[in-house]
């Protein structure tokens, strides 16, 4: 079942705050999830740890994946998602502060979706945003749900 | 030949002296012994001779005596020999064994060979020619005062010739011989007939009458001996020498054999330590590139730990910054307003410094993919990109055609962005702003260069150019971070090329670089 939700996978509270804030500005009103670490990212996606039991029928309609997270980094978050059967889909864009060339690399690599980078101008930040939220919740068409 | 292998010929010459000093004695020795066994040899081959000649006279003389005057008184008392006949051919021994020798020399000389001279030598002979000389005189009286001495020898030599002397008593005078060298008048008529003179006459008994004198040569001999000496001498000398040779070259053998070993076992070694350098070396250079690459990993990892933990708090005083000012813009001042855009340009710096910053060492990491690049159309790219971002600006570009460089066109990019952002920048205040991209030659080679007719630069700061973070304009003037023409100069390093400036203030500045 869609229900247009964002997980936003985000360890700094300044960047979850900044972000919902800059969703907010561009009146993206969807629900969002927010998993503060990769562990627990994946427990929500899985129905694992502290989402044991959660209905995994309702799945994001875009995740917004930070590579520097604890635990479990952003990009084994994403190779993980990739790996089971049903997130395997699912659209990731990676939002991060970093610009490396590896990053970009191994994201795409392990099938990140798109790759952005947080400016540090809020305005521009907001912005990207906004082209976040038209694209990947209006424009983009989201794949069939997979049936577990 | 280095001084060693002098030290050892010199060190040879003396060796070379000695063995000549020792062969030399060996052989003098050698001779010396040989001469004296060869004086022995000539000296009893004399005797030998002398020997044998006067057995021969004595056996002459004996015959004389006990054959022939027996046989001759015989006939004398039968009456068929006159009672005064004498004749020396007949009856004198003496007489006899002296023609006879006389004629035996004639023999010898017909057959070549030395005279042997022999004498019946006395003091006062009957025929004056066995008068003793002034040695046999000598010699005679010798014999007679001493009567125990039984012979005498001499080698004497007479005209350069040696000859083996040798004197024995003959006769001593016995009562029978007085019949004839007694008194005169006792003596047979015939006798005293024939020889008229006191000689041979008034012997007394004991005493010694004659003495035999005889000479052999010993040239013959010595002859031959001298050959076969100076033969075994010039054969031991020669041997010596070759056996001396033999041991020189030996010895110089040895020599550069031991200078040949050495030298090779010093090239062995030399070759080792160079193996080893090699080896050590080769060691250093894997442990630094190691280290190197430790370090380039580690620098990996702080430019991303930079990239990504020093940006994320910068965003966040940026972006609460500004929602202090959206959402309280109606309660603040506007000085705080003007503070709170302080703080946001601030972090918006700070930004554009860790991004030049992360730009600077990723140039210096990583690897150089060379390829032709054309240069020209890159610099009409770059542009048309500045142009396009500021439109309002009017700015002539002098692109010279087909210029092209061998290196990495990422880098290269990356250099000329800088350096035509640069003279975008600092001909932003200029009326009728031109940016020149060109090439000339300078000592054979092709340098390329930007130029811009901007606010240009003091040459004394010229050196300051390319330091990280060196700027020559207040920020007010031109912003930038510092860090473009770093950037520049350490791509155009990495390409083994050079970069310098050249300008003055309000005349622009040019960049010449190579690659």
């Amino acid at each position: 079942m869609r229900t247009n939700m964002i997980l936003l996978v985000e360890d700094n509270p300044d960047d979850e705050a900044l972000t919902l804030r800059a969703l907010q500005k561009n009146n993206i009103l969807n629900e969002v999830v927010v998993a503060r670490d990769g562990v627990e990212a994946l427990d929500f996606l899985f129905g694992t740890g502290a989402h044991a039991g959660r209905d995994l029928t309702i799945m994001p309609e875009v995740i917004l994946l930070d590579i520097n997270l604890p635990k479990i980094n952003g990009l084994e978050v994403l190779a993980k998602i990739r790996k089971n059967e049903w997130t395997k889909l699912l659209p990731v864009v990676i939002l991060t502060t970093s610009n490396e060339e590896q990053d970009k690399i191994k994201s795409y690599t392990l099938g990140a979706n798109s790759f952005i980078r947080k400016p540090v101008d809020f305005q521009q930040f907001s912005e990207a945003i906004r082209h976040l939220g038209i694209y990947w919740l209006l424009l983009n068409q989201a794949p069939p749900v997979v049936k577990g | 030949m280095g001084p060693d292998s002098r030290r050892l010929n010199s060190q040879s010459g003396h060796h070379y002296l000695k063995i000549t000093m020792v062969a030399l004695g060996v052989a003098c020795a050698v001779a010396g012994g040989l001469y004296y066994l060869a004086r022995l040899y000539v000296l009893n081959e004399a005797e030998r001779n002398i020997q044998a000649v006067l057995l021969a006279h004595r056996g002459m003389h004996r015959y004389i005596q006990e054959v022939m005057h027996p046989a001759f008184y015989k006939l004398k008392a039968e009456g068929l020999v006159a009672e005064k006949f004498y004749a020396p051919e007949i009856l004198s021994s003496s007489f006899i064994v002296r023609n006879q020798h006389k004629a035996y020399n004639e023999e010898r000389k017909a057959a070549g060979l030395d005279e042997i001279y022999y004498k019946m030598a006395a003091l006062n002979p009957r025929n004056p020619v066995n008068k003793a000389d002034a040695l046999e005189e000598k010699l005679i009286r010798m014999f007679n005062e001493n009567k125990e001495i039984k012979d005498y020898r001499e080698v004497v030599r007479i005209n350069g010739k040696d000859y083996l002397y040798v004197a024995l008593p003959f006769l001593v005078n016995q009562p029978k011989c007085l019949k004839c060298h007694g008194d005169r008048e006792d003596a047979p008529l015939g006798l005293q007939l024939r020889y008229p003179g006191q000689g041979g006459f008034n012997e007394k008994v004991g005493q010694i009458r004659a003495i035999e004198s005889i000479r052999a040569p010993m040239e013959h001999q010595y002859f031959v001996i001298h050959i076969l000496f100076a033969s075994s001498f010039a054969g031991l000398t020669v041997l010596t020498w070759l056996l001396f040779f033999n041991t020189r070259l030996r010895k110089m053998v040895w020599v550069r054999t031991q200078a040949l070993e050495q030298e090779v076992s010093e090239r062995y070694r030399a070759e080792e330590e160079v193996r080893k350098a090699n080896e050590v070396l080769e060691d250093r250079v894997k442990e630094r590139t190691a280290q190197i690459a430790a370090a380039n990993k580690e620098l990996d990892s702080f430019a991303y730990s930079v990239s990504h933990d020093l940006r994320a708090p910068l965003r966040g005083i940026e972006g609460f910054s500004q929602a202090l000012l959206e959402d309280y813009g109606e309660r603040l001042d506007d000085t705080a307003k003007d503070y709170l855009g302080r703080v946001r340009a601030g972090c918006l710096r700070m930004g554009d410094l860790i991004d030049d910053i992360l730009q600077l060492s990723r140039l210096s990491r990583g690897e150089i993919h060379r390829e032709e690049v054309n240069l020209s159309a890159m610099a009409g790219e770059i542009a048309e990109e500045l142009q396009r971002a500021a439109p309002e600006r009017r700015v002539v570009f002098e692109i010279a055609p087909e210029i092209t460089g061998f290196g990495d066109a990422i880098l290269l990019r990356a250099a000329l962005d800088n350096l035509f952002g640069n003279a975008w920048k600092f001909t932003s205040k200029t009326e009728g702003a031109r940016i020149t991209f060109g090439r000339q030659e300078e000592g054979g080679k092709d340098v390329l260069f930007v130029r811009d007719n901007g606010v240009g630069f003091d040459m004394a700061y010229a050196d300051k150019l390319f330091g990280a973070f060196q700027r020559l304009h207040s920020f007010q003037e031109f912003e930038g971070t510092g860090v473009g023409l770093a950037t520049v100069q350490r791509i155009i390093h990495r390409h083994g090329g050079s970069i310098r400036a050249e300008g003055a203030v309000g005349q622009g500045a040019t960049f010449y670089f190579s690659l």
